[in-house]
């Protein structure tokens, strides 16, 4: 196999790797807003599953994760559900992600000072616009540099759909390089996802410059 | 009446901060509350703005009731969209002015009106900018206000509150978190309000000030109202020991 094949066989790879990114991305973010405010909610019972989902999330691997939801399915309820794969990565992905988000958002929100509350408070906004236009304006800025921080790391993860078989680049790089005996396939994965995090990063510090108006 | 306040009891884990205070404010009224820290003044201000629920009281303003004791004896408050409408009748300056930081100086005085008021651009920006001159600042229109002093962002924090048009105007402690070289040009400000006949309540430590400037000071202390009056009686002819004690410390 050629070195052009290698790079164009894995850059197709390097895209089903971004579709999983921007999947997760896309549901992440937002659902984990969801669980970081369900975690404020008024009723202990909904606080406490929600503390028992971030504590399972995070204290299992992403990979265990993942099998959980391609093969759980099943083994626990005999449930053959065809083209499961995609779906059980992406799921698997954004029921991860949004735990760490929601921590992030969590802290973010804790990190607000009461008295902007107060403040629109007696000013007449009610709640929801109280936390759309005073207090989450001031989150995201807060978060940027820790949401960046999972972000990158996201990129990295997406490899982990080599153990439900996905064909996404670091899959690919293992293929090849078990069936042409080099180690090249590892170092264009290496360049593929350095490449797509210095994009990130680009973007990311963007975003954060954006908001570098006030303090 | 603006407001009335009858028979506040308020308590924090049992321990009693507002012990029965009733008082009233009248239009046009500017009234100074003194008195050690932990008396419960700023507790009354934060009831009156609904920061804080009483246990058992009325708060009327306008003659209207947001508060009132039920027959169990428990303070009942009206609906959340009802208070939003007493609201209006208020504003409140805090200590820490609470300005907020991601909005323009501007946009601090225009987006209450415009959001929650349904006031059209056109007229909050023309309020805000008029509210501004009168501060004295509007040249910061268009800073952000971590780039304006302590008094500056108080000035805008006065602003923000009378953008709304108040029919009374709290402060807590308006110059607490001030430099003392700062603390004059915002209680000029409030000087200003007070000869414009703008009802207000001042929680104060500023003892020349509340003389000079209000029509009844307050001197509260373990949660009541020990003695109130007119600046001349209670500043100049003290009738309780309590209230001597309390004043001896500034004059000394």
């Amino acid at each position: 196999m050629t070195l052009d094949t290698m790079i164009i066989t894995m850059s197709a790879g390097m895209l089903e790797a971004m579709k999983i990114f921007g999947l997760t991305l896309i549901g992440s973010l937002p659902f984990g807003m969801v669980i970081a405010l369900l975690k404020k909610s008024r009723f202990a019972i909904v606080r406490g599953i929600i503390s028992a989902y971030i504590s399972i999330i995070r204290g299992t691997p992403l990979m265990l994760q993942l099998l959980a939801w391609y093969f759980g399915p099943y083994y626990l309820f005999g449930l053959n559900i065809g083209n499961w794969r995609f779906p059980a990565l992406i799921v698997g992905f954004i029921v991860n992600y949004s735990a760490y988000f929601a921590e992030i958002y969590r802290g973010g929100i804790e990190s607000i000072p009461v008295g902007q509350y107060e403040a629109a408070e007696v000013l007449g906004y009610t709640p929801t616009q109280t936390f759309m236009r005073i207090i989450l304006p001031q989150v995201i800025k807060r978060i940027m540099p820790s949401v960046t921080n999972e972000v990158i790391t996201l990129v990295k993860d997406t490899s982990l759909a080599f153990s439900l078989a996905y064909a996404e680049v670091f899959s690919l790089a293992k293929q090849i390089s078990a069936s042409q005996a080099s180690f090249t396939p590892f170092v264009i994965a290496g360049v593929f996802y350095f490449v797509a995090n210095y994009l990130v990063e680009f973007i990311m510090n963007r975003i954060e410059k954006s908001m570098d108006y006030y303090k | 009446m603006i407001l009335q306040m009858s028979n506040i009891r308020k308590q924090f884990d049992g321990l009693e901060v507002l012990k029965d205070i009733s008082f009233g404010v009248d239009s046009g009224e500017v009234v100074s509350i003194i008195g050690p820290s932990g008396s419960g003044k700023s507790t009354l201000l934060r009831c009156a703005t609904f920061l804080e629920t009483i246990d058992g009281g009325e708060i009327r303003y306008m003659g209207e009731a947001a508060a009132r004791t039920d027959a169990s004896g428990h303070a009942v408050y009206v609906s959340h969209s009802e208070l939003r409408r007493f609201r209006s009748y208020y504003g409140l300056v805090f200590q820490q002015f609470n300005l907020f930081p991601h909005f323009s100086i501007l946009r601090n005085l225009t987006d209450a009106p415009m959001e929650v008021q349904h006031r059209s651009r056109e007229e909050a920006m023309e309020t805000a900018m008029d509210l501004l001159r009168k501060m004295g600042i509007e040249d910061k229109a268009d800073a952000y206000p971590y780039q304006l002093s302590g008094g500056q962002q108080q000035r805008v924090a006065i602003a923000r509150a009378l953008a709304l048009k108040p029919e009374i105007l709290f402060f807590d402690e308006p110059t607490s978190a001030l430099d003392p070289e700062l603390t004059g040009e915002v209680l000029k400000v409030i000087r200003q309000l007070a000869e414009e006949n703008m009802t207000m309540v001042v929680v104060t430590h500023e003892m020349s000030f509340a003389r000079a400037v209000s029509n009844r000071v307050l001197f509260m202390d373990g949660g009541v109202i020990v003695e109130q009056g007119s600046p001349e009686d209670v500043f100049g002819n003290p009738q309780e020991e309590r209230t001597r004690r309390f004043l001896s410390v500034f004059e000394r």
